[in-house]
């Protein structure tokens, strides 16, 4: 690798000739060869060397670039030589590197679990956020389909009515209001969020009651209706179903 | 107040995309500034001057790459919110997929599927810790099981005369 980039600054040189910012190319190269071989005095003079006389310099950083080219490859290859004879004396003792990494495999695994579970925690929460019948998103979009097909909410609000929930300090408006308890054994869930239409200045407020049908497991609306901000208050029923409580 | 009713979306663009790029400097601005120390050569004042040099070169393109990210990702959400008029986390799963698969678009389409996937996977995790953050501290302000009486608004069950909270009955 350094020899590609001692020949890149040679066609560079010999393309700009005489500028003294050039110089700075082969001294920077020849100080990072010099820096990866051996800090050697011979460094050391080459630094001295600069601050005299630049264009001799030249000639002479021509000439040490080149004769110091393959050596750096030499110097590593002796060392991974090392390296590896130095291994396979180490594999004689074989016990502590044994147990030492039975350790170290031991806590990787128990990082990999960790992260496995705590992902596999979140997953199970958004599917059952997204895909169970019982959550409150679920409900609030059935409200909403509900609140859509409504003619007098379409006729104070207007044709296309959207929805949200509670306003998050980022803005984002998500996260729908709910409350959930249990009540004569059954589950029961209340949730309330906003809509608002095309109409300028509408606005209004859903509450939505959900009750869990014994019978099929499913869940039914026990009401739903709509609170709109205008003076006098007004309230559209979307639908009533509490006489039908046991 | 005024900041509440104002719609927030085409202003949260702006928002995410500026927030993304200060995350971008900030964490690329960290990392590359342990990675030039690192890299450089021996010296305290190399290693600085190398610290230095890479976080002034590659943290404005980290910070760039977040920002597009993020601006990319809120102008796809805001698109859908208007486009299905509701708000809720299926929203965001899919603007994270279709911003990975947009900004992969010119490693055709089998990398663009894989990088939607990833994207998807991504916000359905980010949405995931935001509902369990969202349940858990809205349970810590929860005490006893609320209004076990139907709410004021409705009409009495059966016809008898209502409980005895005295605002907005309503006849209709």
């Amino acid at each position: 690798m350094i020899c590609t980039f001692l020949r890149a600054v040679q066609y560079t040189e010999k393309l700009h000739r005489s500028s003294a910012k050039r110089l700075l190319l082969p001294y920077i190269v020849l100080n990072k060869a010099c820096l990866k071989t051996e800090p050697s005095l011979r460094c050391g003079l080459q630094y001295q060397k600069k601050t005299l006389r630049p264009r001799c310099i030249l000639g002479v950083t021509q000439k040490t670039i080149w004769t110091q080219g393959p050596s750096p490859r030499k110097a590593k290859e002796d060392g991974s030589k090392q390296v590896s004879v130095h291994r396979s004396q180490r594999g004689g003792t074989a016990v502590p590197t044994s147990q030492k990494e039975a350790g170290r495999d031991f806590t990787y695994l128990i990082v990999v679990l960790f992260g496995i579970s705590i992902t596999g925690g979140l997953f199970y929460t958004i599917f059952k956020e997204l895909f169970s019948s019982s959550s409150p998103s679920k409900i609030y979009g059935r409200a909403l389909e509900k609140c859509r097909s409504h003619p007098e909410v379409i006729g104070v609000f207007g044709e296309s009515v959207k929805g949200y929930g509670e306003v998050t300090r980022r803005g984002r408006r998500q996260h729908v209001r709910f409350t959930e308890y249990v009540k004569d054994g059954l589950k029961h869930t209340c949730v309330k969020f906003y809509i608002e239409g095309s109409e300028p200045g509408k606005q209004g407020t859903v509450y939505a009651q959900v009750k869990e049908n014994p019978g099929s497991g499913e869940y039914d609306f026990r009401y739903i209706f709509v609170e709109i901000e205008s003076y006098p208050r007004r309230t559209i029923i979307i639908e009533d179903n509490r006489s039908q409580d046991d | 107040m005024e900041e509440y009713a104002r719609e927030p979306c085409p202003w949260r663009i702006v928002d995410d995309c500026g927030g993304a790029f200060t995350m971008g400097v900030i964490g690329g601005g960290v990392f590359q500034a342990i990675k030039g120390f690192r890299n450089a050569p021996v010296g305290i004042r190399h290693r600085l001057r190398g610290s230095a040099n890479a976080v002034r070169i590659r943290a404005p393109q980290i910070g760039g790459s977040f920002a597009v990210w993020g601006g990319l990702f809120s102008t796809i959400d805001c698109g859908l919110v208007r486009l299905r008029g509701k708000e809720d986390p299926w929203n965001s799963i899919t603007s994270g997929a279709l911003t990975g698969a947009v900004l992969a678009a010119r490693s055709g389409p089998l990398a663009m599927v894989g990088s939607a996937m990833m994207g998807g996977i991504l916000l359905a995790l980010i949405e995931g810790v935001g509902i369990l953050l969202t349940r858990y501290t809205a349970q810590q302000f929860r005490n006893a099981p609320p209004f076990l009486e139907d709410p004021s608004q409705l009409p009495p069950k059966d016809g008898t005369p209502a409980p005895g909270y005295p605002s907005y009955q309503q006849y209709h």
